[in-house]
């Protein structure tokens, strides 16, 4: 049992998650048993192999795919008992998503792009928490562009300004830099990083990359849909030692 | 290459059959009006032929140039018969006389007589002249006065059997005659929904005022003898003053007019064949674009691997050959059933067609399937040579593919020259003298549809989004991604509008024409009529018996009484429309605006009043002299008597004392009648109608209701025709629905990333949905503007017509975009359905 919650209490937990893909002979046991907590204020990383489960736990996590077997909670809310509807209504106010690609909607412009969960929902963004997270991704002077006048870097940017403005209890971010250049990369990490550290966010994010995963408080290991080990404070130094071994 | 082709059709199975849908209902269509023409004409040529199997040759007048040859039969003389005989050759010949018989039904009403005619004729003794038969248990002939034979259909519709006494109403006041008979046409009850009476000969020339002449005398030639000879013969003895023709050739004339009345009706059928497939192909062009579009990343492979460009083309080209072979046929099966249905129709607003089986002619099939691939395929041609055009390197990264659009500007320039070329066609046609201006005006009205398409994406990101303006502010950010992903795509937005567009335009032609005859009808009754009281047939054929008019004027209750006569003479140029009155009463009860005289000269001399416009187009004055034929007088000299100003019934007015002695139509077209100083209104139609009663075809009315009654006539009319136009804006909603579907698929990722950042189910359905309406909106909207111009076109052209007022239905239009706005909705339940039912997973799944 992987255990990080001393302190903060866990923003989101899985037990015992099995998820079972397909049927007769050409199952796939995505997720075999496994169990997870992820501490409120943390940035965590999930790496493993291709094919290790750490997308599936992502999206298990999130409310977007249900388990076979075991128990999922975002907060003190179990999600395996939730209709369509409900489960909706908890990813657009108690969860925020980056994605490695198409993030954002091609029709709105940067500020509706961030503000999307909002209005969704009908709501008002704070307007000052709105100023604060722009500002902290730079894109004060970039708010009535549409996607295709931003740069991949910018998108992404955006991508994470929207994860963050309704003030969720966790973020999924699913390989955020996967196609971003190293510079763009560093910005965004390095806003993630911001996040946890100045607005006590809470980060989950799936990545193979080991500079990414550098960024964060604390690495889990996966493979074969289950947690393997773990590293707390990583280096990519570590982090690449740690993954040599695992090869093993 | 048609391994992968016949795959591709498979794989995009749902979006083809909407698309084949199109090319279906266009196909029956075509199918459908050459089927049911060929039908009726091969159904009429089996009864004719056999109710005329006896007989060899037909005598007849020689048929008047112009006038209601339904009523002007001629005659022949009492003493042809008797030469006709005499001819060597000749086995047994015997003469008739025709005229028309209306039934009255046991309530007072008349049987008949709103469609197919009421004919009455004399019994011919010969039972192989008569066209009708008695079987055995169904009475005898008619032997002398009072009595009469029906067919059997009309007595079981009349509900009067033998030995009954039914009232018939003929020339004079009703009479009673008694049923000796019921008799059949060949192996049909009834002629073609006619109802049918006849008489014995001398009972019949009384009746139909044909005392000592007939109207046909009827010949079977000896054995051996050939008809031909025998017609020839027949015609020398009579002096060539006859219309002497074999049965063979006067069947064929026969059947040539039934052909030509019913040539309307295969007209209307394939005008509406031609919109289904023109909307057809434009759903065609759409789905065969999106998708080339869809699977630019196999076509690019196809292109990396080997193909050439011409093969990728010629791949999506045979998928729409496939597709085009298969609804086609299917079309072809749809039209055998709409011509049945179309048979039906006829037989229950009572045109009882013969009956036998259907026609379908190798033709019929040959062209229906001909318009259903060419259309496709042509359709298809241009998605198909884009597809060429794909990059092989697309395959990789799709991205590329997106190839620079065409600049807009050559877009503009090429809709604007095609746009013009249509309405100039359309504008010649309407105003220019052509030869054959309807067909003018159809081909401009195509191509101006087709040019108003090309510059449709132009228009549609600033029409959808002042379309979509509210959207916003009623739904949020639903809203606001509605309105922005019509704008986003203005082709294909357009292009599904278009569709749209060509069924509402027609739809607002048709309303604002019906409406400008009507606002026209209703101010031409009011300014022309000064009498207070109208009396009209409702028989379609026939007029008001005359004595009908003699008994009003009898009444206290009346001031004047006249009549009027509708007709029709020859002059050098062609047929023109006359107006028959009595000079020294017309003006109490109508008002024709005559110059000061003109009247009293007509009611004095022999001659012709002439319309203002008449005597300027032709340069005439009055006192001129024109050369006019009629009936009995091909050409006469008739003196210009003066002039009027009030063209609406026609340009020539003639007396009516000097009609009757070169027509044979003793019939009034209107009564008119004012009422007495001092008389109610009221009580005086009271009287009117008891007068009315035994004539059962005659209606009273006042101007209100004679307003009412030819709207309403209208209004059925434009039922019809809203019906079929119904299945264009059926085919529209079906592309509106294609496209939804296919936009859908495309923004997969989109509406995924959506849906995880929390747009429900609910939500994404609104959204789409509302895609879809503003599309039907957009397309509503150009359909409305271009039927708005077409309407005003085509009613300023028939300002000289006397289509006087151009009317704007607002309503009826107002009605119309709503429904399109929900014709919107319905298109897009499924595309809704589909995207609020999207994994969510789809979204964040990259390869």
């Amino acid at each position: 049992m992987l255990e990080d919650t001393a302190v903060n209490g866990a923003a989101a937990r899985m037990r015992n998650g099995v998820k079972i893909y397909g049927e007769g002979t050409a199952t796939v046991r995505a997720l075999d048993g496994i169990s997870a907590e992820f501490a409120s204020g943390r940035f965590t990383a999930i790496m493993g192999p291709s094919g290790s489960g750490k997308s599936t736990l992502l999206h298990t996590l999130a409310g977007l795919d249900n388990l076979t077997e075991g128990t999922v909670h975002i907060g003190d809310t179990e999600l395996g008992s939730l209709k369509d509807r409900e489960l909706t209504i908890l990813r657009r106010e108690k969860v925020g998503f980056i994605f490695q690609a198409y993030n954002l909607i091609p029709t709105l412009n940067a500020e509706e792009n961030i503000t999307l969960p909002l209005s969704i929902a009908g709501n008002e963004p704070d307007e000052a928490w709105f100023n604060e997270v722009v500002t902290a991704v730079g894109l004060e002077d970039r708010l009535d562009h549409r996607p295709a006048e931003l740069s991949g870097g910018e998108q992404q940017r955006v991508a994470a300004a929207r994860a963050l403005v309704t003030r969720p209890d966790i973020v999924f971010a699913d390989e955020p830099s996967g196609n971003l250049d190293s510079k763009a990369e560093a910005e965004l990490l390095a806003f993630m990083r911001r996040a946890v550290d100045e607005f006590s966010q809470t980060i989950v994010m799936v990545t193979h990359d080991p500079i990414a995963a550098s960024y964060a408080d604390r690495i889990v290991f996966l493979d074969d849909g289950d947690t393997v080990d773990e590293m707390v404070d990583p280096t990519v130094d570590s982090i690449l030692e740690k993954m040599k071994h695992l090869g093993e | 290459m048609l391994r992968a082709a016949l795959r591709g059709v498979i794989a995009n199975k749902v979006r083809l059959v909407l698309t084949a849908l199109a090319i279906v209902i266009g196909v029956a269509f075509v199918a459908a009006s050459f089927i049911f023409t060929d039908t009726i004409n091969a159904r009429f040529e089996t009864l004719i032929t056999d109710i005329s199997a006896g007989v060899d040759v037909y005598v007849r007048p020689i048929p008047p140039e112009t006038g209601n040859d339904l009523v002007e039969f001629g005659s022949i003389p009492d003493e042809i018969l008797a030469q006709v005989q005499a001819v060597p050759g000749v086995r047994v010949a015997e003469g008739a006389v025709a005229g028309y018989a209306q039934f009255v039904g046991a309530d007072g009403d008349p049987v008949g007589g709103l469609g197919p005619p009421t004919l009455g004729f004399s019994w011919q003794t010969a039972d192989e002249l008569r066209a009708m038969t008695i079987a055995p248990d169904n009475g005898r002939a008619p032997t002398g006065p009072g009595e009469v034979v029906s067919d059997v259909a009309t007595a079981e519709r009349a509900e009067f059997g033998l030995g009954d006494t039914v009232t018939i109403l003929t020339l004079g006041p009703p009479e009673q005659f008694e049923v000796v008979g019921l008799a059949n046409f060949g192996s049909e009850d009834n002629l073609a929904g006619a109802t049918t009476a006849a008489f014995e000969l001398e009972e019949a020339r009384r009746l139909f005022d044909l005392e000592g002449s007939y109207i046909e005398i009827s010949v079977a030639a000896q054995e051996g003898v050939d008809a031909e000879t025998l017609a020839t013969d027949i015609d020398a003895a009579t002096g060539g003053e006859f219309d002497v023709k074999t049965t063979e050739a006067a069947n064929a004339d026969q059947l040539s007019e039934i052909g030509e009345a019913l040539g309307f009706l295969n007209t209307a059928l394939l005008a509406f064949a031609a919109v289904a497939v023109f909307v057809g192909a434009f759903i065609i062009a759409n789905t065969f674009r999106i998708i080339v579009a869809q699977r630019t990343r196999e076509l690019a492979l196809l292109r990396a691997i080997g193909a050439t460009g011409g093969q990728v083309t010629r791949l999506v080209v045979i998928e729409a050959l496939v597709v085009a072979v298969i609804a086609s046929s299917i079309g072809v099966l749809a039209g055998i059933a709409l011509a049945l249905l179309l048979a039906a129709l006829m037989n229950a607003i009572g045109f009882n067609l013969p009956e036998g089986p259907l026609t379908i002619a190798p033709r019929t099939v040959i062209i229906a399937m001909t318009v259903g691939v060419v259309v496709t395929v042509v359709a298809a041609l241009l998605p198909a040579r884009k597809a060429a055009k794909i990059p092989p390197v697309a395959a990789m990264h799709e991205e590329l593919a997106r190839t620079g659009r065409k600049p807009l500007r050559r877009r503009a320039a090429a809709g604007a020259v095609v746009s013009a070329g249509g309405v100039g066609l359309l504008l010649f046609g309407l105003f220019g003298s052509v030869a054959n201006p309807l067909l003018l005006v159809g081909i401009g009205a195509l191509v101006t549809f087709l040019g108003i398409s090309i510059l449709a994406p132009l228009a549609a990101r600033p029409v959808a989004s002042t379309l979509g303006w509210p959207l916003p502010l009623l739904f949020n950010t639903t809203g606001l991604l509605a309105k922005e992903n019509t704008a986003r795509q203005p082709r294909r937005t357009a292009s599904t509008a278009s569709a749209l567009m060509i069924g509402v335009a027609l739809v607002v032609f048709v309303a604002i024409f019906a409406a400008s005859i009507k606002s026209t009808i209703k101010e031409s009754i009011f300014d022309n009529f000064r009498a207070d009281l109208n009396a009209s047939s409702t028989n379609f054929q026939i007029g008001i018996s005359p004595t009908f008019a003699e008994e009003l004027a009898a009444l206290d209750e009346f001031d004047t009484v006249s009549s009027l006569v509708f007709d029709t003479a020859s002059l050098e140029e062609g047929g023109t429309d006359i107006i028959v009155v009595d000079p020294l009463l017309a003006e109490e009860v109508v008002n024709l605006d005559p110059s000061p005289g003109a009247f009293a000269a007509l009611a004095s001399a022999d001659g012709v009043v002439v319309s203002s416009a008449e005597l300027e187009d032709n340069g005439w004055v009055v006192g001129d002299t024109i050369v006019m034929g009629f009936p009995k007088e091909p050409e006469t000299q008739m003196e210009i008597l003066g002039s009027f100003g009030n063209d609406d019934f026609g340009q020539y007015i003639l007396n009516r004392d000097f009609y009757n002695t070169v027509y044979d139509n003793p019939f009034d077209s209107l009564v008119l009648a004012t009422v007495a100083p001092g008389v109610d209104i009221s009580e005086a139609r009271v009287a009117a109608d008891t007068i009315a009663e035994p004539y059962a075809n005659v209606q009273i009315q006042n101007k209100d209701e004679l307003v009412a009654d030819l709207e309403a006539q209208i209004d059925t009319l434009l039922q019809l025709i809203f019906a079929l136009l119904f299945l264009a804006i059926i085919i529209a909603i079906l592309g509106i629905t294609n496209t939804l579907a296919l936009s859908i698929i495309e923004r997969t990722r989109e509406i995924g990333l959506l849906r995880a950042v929390g747009m429900t189910r609910r939500q994404t359905r609104r959204m789409v949905r509302w895609e879809g309406v503003i599309i039907a909106l957009f397309g509503a909207v150009m359909g409305t503007g271009i039927g708005l111009f077409l309407g005003w076109a085509v009613v300023l052209a028939l300002a000289d017509e006397g289509l006087g007022s151009f009317t704007i239905p607002w309503g009826q239009i107002a009605v119309l975009v709503v429904a399109s706005g929900v014709a919107g909705v319905v298109a897009s339940i499924y595309p809704a359905w589909t995207a609020s039912r999207m994994n969510v997973l789809d979204a964040i799944a990259y390869e």
